[in-house]
């Protein structure tokens, strides 16, 4: 009989050999009747004869080959009724093994919906991300001439599609602005996406068509418009220009790479709305079109990038100027929210901050195993007598907690499901995100629940089945490795809080809080720097007329409301310095608040100067006093040093800036700065008036600083309750294992208490008779905690706004914590062992 | 405990024993007990011994077997041999070279 049949006829067979036996036993019965004896005599003799019935079926069974199959069934039953007979401890193990498996199972479907899954467009695995790359150069757009003569000259890719992202743009007259991308006519059905209502774009109506059309996105249909489908036809105004909205994407449309925006326009309209521009034949926007593609049937990556790049060269010859020298192709694949290309260290981080809370959970188990151990040492012993073999009782056990593990996985998922839906819609996620587990989590999930029953039961089962007596090396090392993790998610808890209630109410180095700023986008309507420094002096005029108004000045970047970064560098005794640098108009630094250091603010009209920050002036010329020296290879003369203000960079507190006074060329992209007396939103109206009297054509936006700080601060805040949370969690988890490892101590040396009360020992003195053991552990793991949380947090430096990673409050407050933990853990057991009946502990022993 | 050593007679011994008594009619465990002791072979099989090792030769295909009523009425299970038991024991045999 093959396996399966035996499986399914394991009942019957039992039945025949116990037949047989059956019946061999009474024919020797009868035949010694039949010889003379006595009927009791003769089944006696049968028996001696015999020997143990059981014993022959088992080992019939054995020779017969008992199936693995059948015997893991019998395994689980028995674990199953081991765990139901302690219900207070299977329900806390269960717990606890949720707990831990269900962050890891959080972070991994995090990781699973960002970089493993597909985006849900049509053919995934053929959607490609297309980037140059060149030795000297890393942008990795890629000029529209060349996407056109990719898209018409490789046979490799069966269709190229292009996106670029818009600085937002003002709908109609309100004061949020929405976010846009351009795409190529092809966009939406080379992806699979469907209409809620309307259409979207078709090459073959939109490539030429004359009027301005958009797509909205499903969001912004239904938060701006209502979900009102009468919307489609009408015209709508970007950044004051009519356009029509010809149809709304579906919910679930998935954009490519990590883009969410608010509407879709066609790219080759481009420059209908940013006045000037020209971004099919100007090299200059070359660098922020990305190219998309589909791999044609059966084409593999390398060899696509390899006709690009003989296309590359072949389009040299034609537009030399736009291809660079030493040109390649890089194509990766683009059906993934983001992708990891190196991968940030934050990944491994929190990765190995989630792994730590498991480890927590497990040594927590483990330690309530062992502490349970000894509860069944006699079932185990008599296990042994009765003729069991050690790798049988060792795999008995071994099922038990691979029992324990899948009950910890299974109550782990909803607990993961629940928290992953909160961190979806709290996150404003694309509505095709969602956080039901697919295989790859469920699959993550189980091998999580058995890997954390091998850690946590491996030690405790070797214990049992070697017998071992001398457990309390086991107990102690389990109780080290418990505080040090503890430790380090404490300490790590302790210092992100704190680095964030610095950050809120710490100066950064400037006044921000009554600053406006007024961006009036005149680089996207085409202004020219005569025409915009007309329309900046007007304004700055009219706002100083305003009651209320102190100060009014300019800046290329203003601080904290930046929609752009720049970022320069120099090299000082071989080490580079990054610096910030910004253009800026007089009184600046009156309306921000920047404190002079020495030398002077610039004057009106005054050339050739830089102001330096202080941390910059201090990097470049630590001794000597900077004013008047000649900064670095250029014509300009170092004439000031103001305080530091951080605002491109508030955790950084090395960040240096640069200041130079206004060119020609930057009167297009100024906004303008505007310090109020007191509340600066009760200016906004008149702000607003003005701005938008003096050109109808431009339409400002103003915003106060507060809202760029808050927005600064506010993923710090969110990464430290993260971590709070965390930390909870271990504390939780913490408590609940010392407390199952000291009572089990406590509960050993029952007797020993008992003796000593009788003898008249102090409760004090009895209590660090019976820890004592516990001390250098304890130590041990405080110790290593505290390094390891030392080392990790110069990792962590520039998360930490403003503290030091040695911050001496968090370390005390957290080994306060873990050590009133660790007491009261320790107090409660031997406190219920004093109230237990000396005599009858006594006796019993 | 290992089987091994709860046998009497080396496994290939024992289970050379039976398939020479089952070749000469198919037969149930007691019968062959009963055979052994009738026939004073030198070697004994321990009652213990016996049912594994029919099982065992059994699960290598050398014998099968089926229920049918004996001569007192009962039913037992009786036990013969297959071709490749057949041809197993003729091995043994030679290799014996009994």
């Amino acid at each position: 009989m093959n396996w399966f049949q035996r499986l399914s006829k394991t009942g019957r067979m039992e039945k025949e050999l116990d037949g047989e036996l059956r019946f061999h036993f009474e024919t020797q019965v009868a035949d010694k009747i039949n010889a003379g004896l006595t009927e009791a005599e003769a089944r006696r003799a049968t028996r001696l004869e015999f020997g143990g019935l059981e014993q022959i079926k088992e080992d019939c069974r054995e020779s017969r080959g008992t199936l693995w199959l059948v015997s893991i069934v019998q395994d689980l039953r028995f674990g199953a009724r081991i765990l139901a007979k302690s219900p207070g401890f299977s329900l806390t193990a269960i717990l606890v093994l949720a707990l831990g498996i269900g962050v890891c199972t959080l972070a991994f479907s995090l990781y699973n919906i960002a970089a493993l899954q597909y985006l849900p467009v049509r053919d995934p695995a053929t959607v490609v991300r297309i980037q140059r790359r060149s030795p000297g150069n890393i942008n990795p757009g890629v000029p529209y001439a060349s996407i056109a003569y990719y898209r018409d000259n490789a046979k490799s890719l069966s269709a190229v599609m292009a996106t670029m992202r818009a600085s937002p743009l003002v709908l109609n007259q309100d004061e949020q602005r929405v976010s846009s991308t351009f795409v190529s006519s092809n966009y939406f059905s080379e992806l699979g996406g469907s209409a809620a209502t309307g259409r979207l774009f078709d090459a073959a109506r939109d490539d030429s068509a004359s009027a301005a059309v958009c797509v909205l996105s499903f969001r912004l249909w239904q938060r701006k418009f209502d979900g009102d489908p009468s919307i489609v036809g009408k015209a709508i105004r970007l950044g004051g220009k009519p356009t029509m909205v010809i149809g709304v994407a579906s919910e679930t449309f998935a954009s490519l790479g990590t883009d969410n925006p608010d509407l879709w326009l066609p790219l080759l309209q481009h420059s209908y709305f940013v006045e000037g521009s020209k971004p099919l034949t100007d090299p200059h926007f070359g660098g922020l079109i990305g190219m998309w593609g589909r791999l044609a049937p059966g084409v593999s990556r390398s060899s696509a990038e390899q006709e690009l790049l003989s296309l590359t060269n072949q389009l040299r010859k034609i537009f030399p100027a736009i291809i660079w020298d030493h040109e390649y192709i890089v194509i990766t694949p683009g059906a993934h929210f983001l992708s990891f290309e190196g991968g940030p260290p934050v990944l491994a981080l929190v990765g190995l901050l989630v792994f730590l809370i498991l480890a927590i959970a497990c040594a927590n188990l483990g330690g309530l195993l062992m502490a349970r151990g000894a509860g069944r040492q006699r079932e185990i012993q008599l296990r042994f007598d009765l003729g069991a073999r050690k790798l049988r009782v060792f795999r008995q056990l071994l099922t038990e907690n691979l029992l324990l593990g899948l009950l910890g996985s299974i109550a782990a998922l909803p607990l993961s499901y629940g928290v992953l839906r909160l961190v979806l819609v709290y996150s404003n996620a694309p509505s095709w995100m969602s956080a039901l587990p697919n295989w790859r989590v469920l699959l993550f999930t189980t091998a999580m629940g058995f890997v954390a029953a091998l850690v946590f039961g491996l030690l405790p089962t070797l214990q049992m089945v070697r017998r071992k007596k001398n457990r309390s090396l086991w107990h102690q090392m389990v109780v080290c490795a418990q505080v040090g993790a503890s430790c380090v998610l404490l300490i790590l808890a302790g210092l992100l809080v704190r680095a964030t209630l610095h950050t809120l109410y710490s100066d950064p180095g400037f006044g921000y809080e009554q600053v406006l700023s007024i961006d009036p986008g005149m680089s996207g309507h085409g202004f020219a720097s005569a025409q915009a420094q007309a329309y900046l002096d007007q304004l700055q005029n009219r706002l100083r007329a305003v009651p209320g108004v102190t100060f009014v000045s300019t800046a290329r970047v203003p601080p904290l409301v930046n929609t752009i970064v720049m970022i320069t560098s120099i090299d000082v005794d071989g080490r580079r310095i990054m610096i910030y640098p910004n253009w800026v108009g007089p009184e600046f630094f009156q309306t921000m608040r920047i404190p002079l250091l020495r030398g002077h603010y610039f004057h009106n009209g005054e050339k050739n100067a830089v102001i330096l920050s202080e941390s910059l002036a201090r990097k470049r010329w630590s001794s000597e006093d900077p004013i008047g020296k000649q900064w670095e290879k250029s014509n300009d003369v170092v004439v000031g040093v103001v305080g530091n203000t951080r605002a491109m960079e508030l955790n950084n507190t090395d960040a240096t800036e640069i200041y130079y006074p206004l060119t020609a060329d930057d009167f297009p992209a100024m906004s303008v700065l505007v310090r109020a007396a007191g509340d600066p939103n009760t200016l906004t109206p008149t702000i607003k008036a003005i701005a938008g009297g003096i050109d109808t054509g431009l339409y400002p936006t103003i915003t106060p600083l507060t809202a760029g700080f808050r927005k600064n601060v506010s993923q710090v805040e969110q990464m430290a309750t993260i971590i709070s949370l965390l930390g909870s969690i271990a504390i939780f988890l913490a408590v609940v294992g010392l407390f199952g490892l000291v009572s089990y101590a406590v509960s050993q040396r029952t007797k020993e208490i008992a003796i000593r009360l009788a003898l008249g020992a102090n409760r004090a003195e009895i209590f660090s008779a019976v820890l004592r053991r516990f001390a250098w552990p304890v130590l041990l793991g405080l110790v290593a905690g505290v390094a390891i949380t030392a080392g990790l947090s110069q990792i962590l430096r520039r998360g930490l706004y403003g503290i030091s990673g040695l911050d001496p409050i968090s370390y005390m407050g957290a080994m306060a914590i873990l050590l009133a933990i660790l007491a009261a853990a320790g107090l409660l057991p031997v406190r219920r062992a004093f109230q237990l009946d000396i005599a009858r502990i006594l006796h019993f022993e | 405990m290992s089987t091994a050593s709860k046998f009497e007679l080396p496994q290939g011994t024992l289970d050379l024993l039976i398939l020479r008594v089952v070749a000469l009619r198919p037969i149930h465990g007691h019968a062959i007990a009963q055979h052994q002791m009738i026939s004073k072979e030198a070697l004994q099989i321990q009652q213990g011994s016996l049912y594994p090792a029919l099982y065992r030769l059994e699960n290598k295909n050398f014998l099968v077997a089926e229920w049918g009523p004996t001569e007192t009425g009962c039913e037992a299970k009786f036990y013969r041999l297959t071709a490749k038991g057949r041809t197993q024991l003729k091995t043994e045999t030679e290799s014996w070279g009994a």
